[in-house]
């Protein structure tokens, strides 16, 4: 009879990992975890610590297929967790070809035994794509196609991650003209929630995330229409690139190297696809380093998640831009020109109240009305009067 | 007694330096140094153009409104002159220099605007001209007008004066007098071409404003309104300056002429309102005249002045009310400014969220050389014969002149 | 106010050679002159063909002006770029927003002068500051005859040529379609970076018939189905193709006529060979002359009755 699996904190205590240890390690997690986790809702690192202590350390299988094991490589690239904490602490990898010690025969057997003993709990991981052509004859592991044991092993799994632009949508092995008919898993595993995390290799904070969320609180995080999480995957680069300001200027490099360049100007007309691409490297950086990913070196985004620009559209060729929402220093088509001062305001009245004014006080002093005593005289003595310039009539 | 104007004589009665004089003389020098300003600064910081409203109060009131008001020399003129008008002979000399220095101030208050008068030469040189600019006749025409026809109508007072006052120079008067005579009816009918001509062409300048301008105003006959708009506020300004100066310096009054002024101007205003109403009426656009508008407030605004002015017009020449004639002239000009003066700014409406208002220093330069205009007149009046009068104040005038005289020979003698 | 016998005459006289100058005057221009008193495009004109359904908004274009007109750079603070928020006398090109109330459908527009093809403010510039050439059809300042009166200002319908309002030197600032570029054999600066060609030079013709290729393509995608500035205004030497309704994005709707046909044909025609003027002039001393001498009869009289010398 298996034993029942221990949770996290027995296994720590087990391990001779101390509290304090682990206190630190959630607190890294806490930090660490993308926003809209659960995970970064808790408060404190004790209420982390409380909920990752109470859960078991979930099995995950991580199968490679079509791969050049990048994604493998880019998990070890972190150090908050680092991944002997993650493989040791937090999960139970059970099967892992890069990473564990067995081969041949007994690698065989290791995968038939982590798929019996977690059967229906564990979290299959999937790194590179899946060769459909000819049978899928064109990967082969153990003698059995691709196609063969990922439906094998997927069907038994709780959860799949597909890791990678490969096993998201086929990555590299599917680009034109696609000779082994590579695709992604959740083309083949249609019955199963699949998690995208494209990327190549994708930022290992991504497969950390889902995999802690999953961990802790037994769900996966919110998904979009391509099964990619929101919390990485809802914008493109473009907006929120750092370089977005020069863009919006017009200042853009041209060539590399030229000056617009070494002063780190937009790389939009170098290629940059950073407009169509849905990723979060802009914030989310490589290898821990500040302004360590394609942009911020210098490197025009060759949009190595989104399927159909990643190794199909020329990483030189400029993209078009859609439903980019447009900056808000762009002035509109009209805008307000010309003020009144209260000072010029108080003046025009001043004047014009001024010489209206004084005409009508002075017009008061003109003779009027009364003044009657000519009228009937007017008409007589007309004619008599010698004028200057009078005519006498033609 | 009947008080009929029958020579021009001057104020001699009122010392030069009075407290009014001063002010205006004041407000004058104040508007130049602000003029200086203008010049070093540029035009942006000295007035509130901008690129929407590019012709401030300086073009549209001063120049384009003003020189409106200074259409007496014309209009009068036309009416003594052509249609006969003889009683009018007496008050030309007062219109002529009206319209001088209405024109001297408006086209001074042209020269500061513009932003770059070095250039301004090339209104010598035909060959640069572009015949086809509204502008152009202006320009041409208006200093021409003022510095040549209008000129020489404004000489009569001041060889009358050489004539008097510098008995030196009596041979040269006589002589100047009789190239006058020789020339005169050309000079004086280039001085009624010349403005119908410019006065026309302000109108037309506004016509390239296109629909930006409001359709109450914008009309193909654009020109023709100004002009005869033009007409009526030279009728006004004359008859106003005239019945005020009678107040101000206690003048008699003649109240022939003026119902005579009266009721040309009442004609004018009449033919003008017609002309107006058919052109809105023809160009289907009265309903625009019903709407909740500024713009709508703004046509009857200058409507009802004019319509006002009018009618009283004919009831003071009926009643033969100095008083009345002063309010109906004072409506008659302000009428007719505003509707000069709308087209160019208030019924302009470049683009949607253009506003212009002038700033202080714009509206003082504004005043100033209006005040310049004014003092200017009040002391040549007072120099010159230029105002109206009765024969008996002629009299009384060279009687003061005499005694002063004989006084200057007893001293002399003791 | 009755008039004399005589007086209606000479009314009449100088009335009626009023008319029939000003009649005989439009007459001579109307049939001799009027199938070419308003131009057409000269052959060669160049132009530009903006498309806003092309337009990213990135306003390379704009940098690309600055830098070859080497306008002054509006920056408010150091480290701000150039902001303006209309043309004026800091730049000679912008890219503006149009943003709806249901906020999605966003377009821009490229705005710079229009070189059309029978300018108003060419016709309305006093020494022909402003003049379209001949040849390219280019329409440019010239510093050397500009007063500063700013009559262009006022005449452009689309708003366009601008003043130095500080200073005391202004000059007239508008795009000149980068006139030493194409006398270089170069395009203009704003067409030459344009990442996505929405804007693209070209020749007036072909540009044309350009825009009316792309609209048949793709029926429906642009305003109304045609390129503005064909005949817009009597037709302008930059075009646009937009997918929103031209009054939005700021282009002036204009009849067929350009302005100074449409609104200074009669101005032309009354002072064309000065005809009207001289009439009037003939007519009006003819009539003074007449006065003048009953009037100088009545002066002398007035001398010997009164004793005083007239005023004349």
């Amino acid at each position: 009879m298996p034993n029942e699996k221990p949770t996290i904190a027995e296994h720590l205590e087990r391990a001779g990992v101390s509290r304090r240890s682990f206190i630190q390690l959630c607190t890294t997690l806490m930090m660490t975890a993308p926003i809209s986790l659960s995970l970064t809702q808790k408060a404190t690192a004790w209420e982390v610590a409380k909920a990752v202590g109470k859960a078991k350390r979930p099995s995950v299988i991580w199968l490679h297929f079509q791969d050049c094991t990048g994604c493998s490589e880019t998990l070890l690239r972190t150090s908050r967790p680092d991944v002997a904490d993650l493989i040791l602490n937090i999960i139970s990898l059970d099967y892992h070809e890069t990473l564990m010690a067995a081969s041949g025969y007994q690698a065989e057997a290791a995968l038939k035994n982590a798929v019996d003993e977690n059967l229906g709990k564990f979290v299959l991981v999937v790194e590179g794509s899946i060769p459909t052509k000819d049978q899928g004859q064109y990967m082969k592991l153990a003698g059995k196609p691709a196609l063969q044991i990922l439906k094998e092993v997927g069907q038994k799994a709780a959860a799949v991650i597909a890791i990678g632009s490969c096993a998201s949508w086929g990555g590299v092995p599917s680009a034109s003209p696609n000779p082994t008919g590579a695709t992604g898993v959740d083309s083949i595993l249609t019955e199963k929630p699949v998690v995208n995390l494209p990327g190549c290799p994708p930022n290992p904070y991504n497969l950390l995330a889902v995999v802690l969320e999953y961990a802790t609180m037994g769900k996966l995080p919110a998904l979009d229409d391509q099964n990619r999480p929101r919390f990485a995957y809802d914008r493109v680069i473009h907006d929120h690139c750092p370089r977005r300001a020069h863009f919006d200027a017009g200042r853009f490099a041209r060539e590399f190297g030229d000056e617009g360049h070494r002063q780190g100007w937009c790389l939009y007309r170098l290629g940059c696809k950073g407009p169509v691409t849905h990723a979060a490297c802009s914030t989310r950086h490589f290898n821990e380093v500040p302004d360590v990913w394609p942009i911020g070196i210098g490197s025009p985004c060759v949009g190595c998640t989104e399927k159909g620009v990643a190794f199909n559209v020329p990483i030189f060729q400029t993209v078009e831009l859609r439903g980019v929402t447009p900056p808000e220093a762009l002035p509109l088509i009209n805008t307000p020109i010309g003020t009144v001062g209260t000072v010029a305001a108080a003046m025009v009245g001043a004047i014009a109240g001024g010489i209206g004014g004084a005409a009508l006080m002075a017009s008061r002093r003109l003779p009027s009305g009364k003044d009657f005593q000519d009228q009937t005289k007017s008409n007589e003595d007309d004619s008599q009067k010698p004028n200057v310039g009078s005519s006498g009539g033609d | 007694m009947i008080d009929q104007w029958e020579r021009n004589v001057p104020v001699y009665d009122v010392p030069i330096w009075t407290r009014p004089f001063i002010g205006l003389c004041g407000l004058g020098g104040l508007a130049i140094l602000f003029v200086s300003y203008r010049e070093l600064a540029g035009l942006g910081p000295a007035s509130g153009m901008n690129d929407a409203y590019a012709w401030g109060i300086w073009k549209t009131f001063n120049t384009m409104t003003l020189t409106g008001l200074g259409s007496g020399a014309f209009a009068i003129g036309v009416a003594a002159w052509l249609f006969k008008k003889k009683n009018l002979h007496v008050v030309m000399r007062t219109a002529c220099l009206t319209s001088f220095l209405a024109y001297l101030s408006g086209l001074a208050l042209l020269g500061v605007d513009v932003g770059r008068p070095w250039n301004f030469y090339w209104v010598f040189t035909p060959w640069r001209w572009n015949l086809h600019s509204p502008l152009l006749e202006v320009a041409v025409c208006m200093p021409t007008y003022a510095m040549i026809p209008l000129l020489l109508e404004n000489f009569p007072p001041f060889t009358d004066w050489l004539y008097s006052q510098k008995p030196q120079y009596r041979p040269y008067v006589k002589k100047s007098e009789e190239i006058m005579i020789r020339f005169y009816p050309f000079i004086v009918g280039l001085a009624y071409l010349l403005p119908a001509m410019h006065q026309s062409s302000l109108g037309a300048l506004m016509l390239l404003g296109g629909d930006r301008v409001y359709p109450l105003w914008q009309t193909p006959w654009l020109p023709i309104l100004y002009v005869w708009a033009a007409a009526f506020l030279g009728f006004s300004c004359v008859a106003g300056t005239l019945l005020f100066c009678s107040l101000v310096w206690k003048r008699p009054i003649d109240r022939d002429v003026l119902v005579e002024m009266n009721r040309i101007t009442a004609g004018l205003i009449g033919t003008w309102l017609m002309f107006r109403f058919a052109d809105i009426l023809f160009r289907g656009v009265i309903n625009l005249a019903f709407k909740f508008t500024i713009y709508a407030g703004l046509f009857w605004m200058e409507t009802l002045l004019l319509a006002l002015a009018l009618w009283m017009l004919l009831d003071s020449s009926r009643l033969r009310d100095p008083r009345l004639m002063f309010h109906a002239h004072l409506m008659a000009a302000v009428g007719g400014m505003l509707y000069r003066f709308d087209p160019t700014t208030l019924a302009f409406q470049p683009k949607p969220g253009a506003f212009y208002f002038p700033t202080p220093i714009e509206l003082f330069i504004s005043v100033g050389f209006v005040a310049l205009a004014i003092a200017a007149f009040m002391f040549l009046v007072k120099v010159l014969a230029i105002l109206p009068a009765p024969m008996r104040l002629w009299y009384s005038m060279e009687a003061r002149e005499n005694k002063s005289q004989r006084l200057a020979a007893i001293t002399a003698a003791d | 106010m009755t008039l004399s016998r005589r007086e209606i005459l000479q009314g009449i006289t100088f009335g009626t050679a009023s008319a029939v100058a000003t009649g005989a005057a439009s007459g001579a221009v109307a049939s001799g002159v009027a199938p070419s008193e308003y131009p057409d495009a000269p052959p060669a004109a160049v132009a530009m063909l903006y498309d806003n359904t092309r337009c990213v908004g990135c306003q390379s274009c704009v940098s690309a002006c600055v830098e070859e007109n080497k306008t002054l750079v509006n920056a408010p603070l150091p480290g701000i770029h150039h902001t303006n928020q209309e043309l004026n006398a800091t730049t000679k090109n912008i890219i503006k927003l149009y943003k709806p109330a249901d906020g999605k459908s966003y377009a821009y527009v490229k705005q710079q002068c229009m070189h059309c093809v029978d300018p108003a403010c060419v016709a309305g510039c006093m020494f022909k500051g402003l003049q379209k050439d001949p040849v390219k059809g280019i329409v440019t300042w010239n510093s050397k005859v500009c007063v500063g009166c700013r009559y262009c200002e006022i005449a452009c319908p689309y708003h366009v040529p601008k003043f130095q309002w500080e200073g005391f030197n202004p000059k007239i600032v508008k795009c000149e379609f980068c006139k030493e570029r194409l006398a270089r054999g170069l395009q203009p600066a704003c067409t030459s970076v344009c990442p996505t060609r929405a804007v693209v030079f070209g020749k007036r013709t072909e540009l044309i018939a350009e825009a009316k290729q792309r609209i048949r393509e793709y029926p429906g995608k642009y305003y109304q189905d045609r390129v503005f500035g064909e005949i817009e205004g009597g037709g302008t030497q930059v075009l646009y193709l937009s997918k929103v309704p031209f009054e939005k994005i700021g282009l002036p709707d204009l009849p067929p006529e350009s302005m100074p046909e449409k609104y200074l044909k009669w101005q032309k025609r009354v002072y064309s060979y000065l005809a009207v003027p001289t009439v009037l002039y003939a007519s009006m001393v003819a009539v003074i002359r007449g006065n003048w001498k009953t009037h100088q009869k009545h002066m002398i009289e007035a001398e010997k009755a009164t004793g005083l010398r007239s005023q004349l």
